[in-house]
């Protein structure tokens, strides 16, 4: 196999840029991993350092309540040297999972199942990146990088996620299902993809064979192999924990319940701490139903192309999601560079990466005001997460504008550059 | 009216090229004439207490009488040791191991716990060492969870011996520990130099020392306050000095200023002056003149006192330095420091209730940030609305001629267009393509050059930063003249580089501008909210930058590489090395004297004040003369 040299470039690259930052300021993996903006408690490095202690004293790790990821995630990381000693092993897996990916999203950008599917085939299909370009985007955006040396484990999610879109786009629609289902393991929220994905594998088998099969013979056959994944991976953390309801509940229902209000960049933790608990739960289920209402109504929107709604709502995770850190937005931006012949069409593009811009500045000095100096408060951080919160949206609405703007100009070829008005 | 309004709507040169430097500028006067208006009565307000458990001055000041008699027997004593040392060799007021002990000998024999910490830092190839001495009082009727800081330095912050201060705060130990009202640790603490001793004694008290620190042996709870006694001369004085600038420009809370102010002057009768201003009419001027030396103070960020190290750890903290020649012996300046640590003993939570970010420009009279925070917001805000405009200019306005045939163009040329383009070089096609096919007249901008640059030219800011911290101090004037020269000849020559390539150069510049302006508004309105005073200095420092433009080709090229050069000249007045140099002899200091100091700032209090400078303000200015430096090669 050839090596693409613009890819090993990129790549090596990224590895050496990761390496150099641990040699030149060791400090920093310590500091990103305290970072709110960073670590998450459900996917902090410490919390998971913590679980990992008490699994290899054999105490189950969720005592104590301060660890909440999957248990999967303790025999692989007590395979490693003790991160507070020997941290170049452990930046080294982080680096590696990186690479792997970009590797993937190199795949789907080389699939160019972006600008053309089975039902859609976009007028501009010929701006587009390739696959190195879309690949540096990501290894060298600062918040992935960020999120690489805080260690945080929302990576291995993205890693899922992210194999389960290459996957589907080769049309390996079962190794699609098993990746989606290890993400979903992992942290609940990405089986909310399974309806674009089998979608997108769906229209890919169907480009493939010259009779497509039954649809909800389809589905149902990808539902049961994604479903019977999780169950195997929950089989396999049985074996590690033992005690399923605490697995359960430390898990998947510290995440759908919420009680951990750490402040973070996300929506939820501020208005949590100021609800009356007897509108809790009410607002619990509103604020889920919300999330989980983009996946169909975008599906079925924008049928025609399913990568594009998993992008979409990848983009609203990093929104809207209960614990969302930088790593969602990370990853939200890996999958926007395949959109590339989308980006004439957007309108805001510079005041929304202004107001990010702003944010990421701000949020990390109000946070100090807030909580060092003592001379800000609450306010000060949560302001910012809402202009964080609004030029993400911004961006979204933006993308989602000009796909629909795409799709107009192909079924009107007589009414490209018209202007549009929204009324 | 109306209608020549109508018609500037509708000029798309005025809207694109005009406005956002007439919008930029108006934002730049109105930044600085907001903070002249800051002194007048209707900006400013008087100061007043907020935290009601404080109760200034409502308590009587029982220090006096015998125990004069021995501040005079530990003065003499100390004294006696400073002289036995002077002739055997040079004059120095360094503290010597003889005095050391002595110091803790009284501290045990008041009934003290007395422990030491060694201290190590090097700093521009010189080392200052040092051992701290302190004290504890175990608060009678507390239970070790709260504190109070007393410092007293052998030497005060400008090198002056300070004996009366450090006797004083040895019989205030003595005079305290036999009290049984307090609720709170005091802890006595002796440092021998204002500067690395109390960074070294609070960073260990909360187990942030570096290496070359010693840890505390002995410790008590959260410190509360601080108070750092200052009386470097042998006669009466006059006024108290009141120092309150932190590190990297934090302040402590207004309440503790305010009730320093209200004992000493309302309770004590002694006179009250801060920023070295000695008489004070609280008129107009010289409510500007104090203001404005707190801001350049905090914009500076060094540490004013030994109380500025504690300032990062939220501690709050004052220095009361006396002053003049007048009638107040050393008891009162005791009586003092009794009630301030009397109205911090009564406090029932950490200080939070005053302000944290004000402008003190009398002793009672202070603006607080919601009143002065627009001025250096708006000079922040320049910066950015001249980045939107030259990204909305680069997008959708050509220039004079080319505008008309931009807005009026027909779908089926444009396809036509299309096709042709498309078959060309795809490097060059996609900005047009992109332009065509869009539909709307943005065209597409090449950012890969631009960011780069400005990117790069971020990271390049590190290599000074690194070079002006880390080099033998005897090397800084050499630095100093070296970087003046490299400021010189850089930015032409990245002109020329660019000029090199195959760009329409015109719509680069303008790029680089509007991508080195947007950080420099968003880094600057981001520090306004941390150290307004920095952020106000390098704004307005920067503010030529807003306006500076590459001539046009269409100028003749006499005209061109005339103003082209001058303006190179210009800016080249305004770079950070040559704005240092000038500063340093405005204030008649040595260059290596302010490099040495800032390097130590660097390595030992935190400071960042050359990491804007660096990070900020130079890439800033170097893209300012790389867009004045395309003048002389297009």
């Amino acid at each position: 196999m050839p090596i693409d040299r613009r890819k090993a470039a990129v790549f090596g690259g990224a590895l050496a840029l990761r390496l150099l930052l641990l040699l030149l300021f060791p400090s920093l993996p310590d500091l990103l991993t305290g970072r709110v903006e960073v670590s998450t408690p459900v996917t902090s490095f410490k919390r998971l350092q913590e679980g990992l202690f008490l699994y290899n004293r054999n105490v189950s790790p969720y005592d104590g309540g301060v660890f909440h990821q999957a248990p999967l995630l303790l025999p692989i990381f007590s395979l490693l040297p003790n991160a507070h000693q020997y941290p170049l092993p452990t930046a080294l897996l982080y680096s590696l999972i990186d690479l792997l990916n970009a590797n993937a999203l190199v795949t789907i950008s080389d699939s160019a199942q972006a600008v053309s599917g089975r039902l859609y085939t976009s007028i501009r299909k010929q701006i587009k990146w390739d696959g190195a370009v879309v690949a540096a985007w990501f290894l060298f955006n600062p918040f992935t990088i960020a999120t690489c040396l805080g260690r945080s484990t929302a990576v291995f999610t993205s890693t899922g996620i992210l194999y389960a879109l290459s996957a589907a786009v080769q049309g390996q629609s079962l190794n699609a299902m098993f990746a989606l289902g290890l993400a979903s393991y992992l942290s609940i929220y990405p089986a909310l993809l399974f309806i674009p994905l089998v979608l997108l594998c769906y229209d890919r088998h169907a480009q493939r064979s010259p009779s497509p099969p039954s649809p909800v013979l389809f589905v149902a056959k990808h539902f049961l192999v994604f479903l019977s994944s999780i169950l195997a991976l929950l089989g396999i953390s049985l074996l590690i924990i033992g005690d399923f309801p605490t697995l359960i509940s430390a898990t998947y229902g510290f995440q759908l319940l919420v009680p951990d209000l750490t402040p973070n960049i996300g929506l939820w933790w501020y208005f949590f701490i100021e609800i009356f608990d007897s509108f809790r739960d009410f607002f619990l289920g509103v604020f889920w139903l919300h999330l989980t209402a983009y996946a169909g109504s975008l599906s079925v929107r924008l049928r025609r192309q399913p990568l594009f709604v998993v992008t979409s709502l990848l983009g609203i995770f990093a929104v809207f999601k209960p614990y969302p850190s930088i790593a969602d937005a990370s990853l939200y931006f890996a999958v926007l560079p395949l959109y590339r012949h989308l980006f004439p069409l957007m309108r805001y593009t510079f005041f929304s990466v202004s107001a990010l811009l702003y944010a990421s500045l701000l949020g990390p000095a109000f946070y100090h005001l807030w909580i060092y100096a003592g001379s800000g408060n609450a306010n000060f951080f949560y302001a910012i997460t809402l202009v964080w919160s609004l030029g993400l949206s911004l961006i979204l609405a933006d993308t989602i504008f000009a796909a629909l703007r795409d799709e107009w100009e192909q079924e009107n070829p007589d009414k490209r550059g018209k202007t549009v008005k929204q009324v | 009216m109306v209608a020549s309004l109508r018609n500037l709507r509708n000029n798309p040169h005025f809207l694109f090229v005009r406005l956002p430097y007439i919008l930029s500028f108006l934002c730049i006067i109105s930044g600085v004439i907001w903070l002249f208006l800051l002194p007048l009565d209707d900006y400013s307000r008087k100061t007043y207490i907020s935290e009601n458990a404080l109760l200034p001055g409502q308590v009587h000041a029982y220090f006096a009488g015998s125990e004069q008699h021995i501040f005079r027997g530990y003065k003499r004593e100390l004294e006696g040791l400073i002289n036995g040392n002077e002739n055997e060799g040079e004059e120095s007021v360094e503290r010597t191991p003889v005095i050391s002990e002595k110091i803790q000998s009284i501290l045990k024999a008041s009934g003290l716990k007395v422990a030491t910490q060694g201290y190590e830092y090097t700093s521009s190839g010189i080392t200052h060492q040092g051992e701290n001495i302190y004290a504890i009082i175990q608060a009678p009727r507390g239970d070790a969870t709260e504190a109070i800081v007393l410092v007293a330095a052998w030497e005060t912050i400008d090198g002056e011996l300070n004996l009366n201060g450090v006797s004083l705060a040895l019989t205030l130990a003595r005079y305290f520990k036999r009290w049984s009202l307090w609720s709170k640790d005091i802890i006595f603490v002796f440092p021998p130099d204002s500067k690395a001793g109390t960074q070294a004694w609070v960073d260990a008290y909360h187990d942030m020392q570096p290496p070359t620190v010693q840890p505390l042996p002995l410790k008590s709870g959260a410190l509360q306050g601080g108070l750092v006694i200052e009386y470097p001369f042998e006669h009466r004085f006059e006024n108290v000095h009141i120092i309150y600038d932190g590190v990297n420009g934090q302040l402590p809370n207004l309440d503790l200023f305010n009730t320093a102010v209200s004992i000493a002057g309302g309770q004590m009768g002694i006179g009250t002056r801060l920023q070295e201003m000695w008489d004070h009419d609280n008129s107009y001027e010289k409510r500007l003149q104090t203001m404005l030396r707190g801001m350049v103070k905090q914009g500076l960020g060094y540490a004013a006192g030994a109380h500025s190290s504690f300032m990062p750890y939220h501690i709050d903290a004052i220095t009361l330095q006396t002053q003049g020649n007048g009638w107040q012996d050393e008891m009162a300046l005791g009586r003092t420091v009794e009630g301030l640590c009397r109205s911090l003993n009564n406090l029932l939570e950490h200080l939070h209730q005053s302000f944290f970010f004000y402008l003190l420009m009398q002793t009672h009279r202070f603006v607080s940030i919601g009143t002065y925070l627009p001025s250096a917001m708006l000079i922040a805000g320049n910066f950015t609305i001249m980045a939107i405009a030259l990204w909305l200019r680069t997008g959708y306005y050509k220039g004079p001629g080319a505008d008309d045939s931009t807005v009026t163009r027909d779908g089926k040329a444009s396809e036509s267009e299309k096709e042709q383009l498309l078959s060309k070089d795809q490097a060059q096609a996609i900005s047009k393509a992109g332009d065509s096919i869009n539909g709307s007249t943005v065209a597409e901008r090449q950012l890969a050059l631009p960011l780069t640059l400005v990117i790069s030219l971020h990271l390049l800011g590190l290599i000074p930063l690194y070079i002006f911290n880390n080099i033998s101090h005897e090397k800084y004037t050499l630095a100093t003249h070296t970087s003046i020269a490299i400021n010189a000849l850089l930015p032409p020559t990245l002109s020329l580089l660019l000029s090199r390539t195959n760009v329409s150069q015109q719509a680069q510049l303008h790029l680089i501008k509007s991508l080195s302006l947007l950080p420099l508004g968003l880094f600057l309105s981001t520090l306004a909210t941390l150290n307004f005073s920095l952020s106000f200095m390098t704004g307005l420092l920067c503010s030529p930058l807003s306006f500076i433009s590459c001539p046009s080709t269409a100028t003749k090229p006499a005209v061109r590489y005339a103003s082209a050069v001058l303006g190179l000249v210009l800016l080249n007045i305004l770079s950070p090395p040559v704005v240092l140099l000038a500063g340093c002899k405005y204030f008649g200091v040595e260059v290596t004297t302010v490099l040495t100091e800032a390097a130590f700032g660097w390595d030992v209090w935190g400071m960042w004040t050359q990491v804007v400078v660096w990070c900020v303000w130079w890439p800033a200015w170097v893209v300012g003369g790389v867009v004045l430096g395309g003048g002389l090669f297009s």
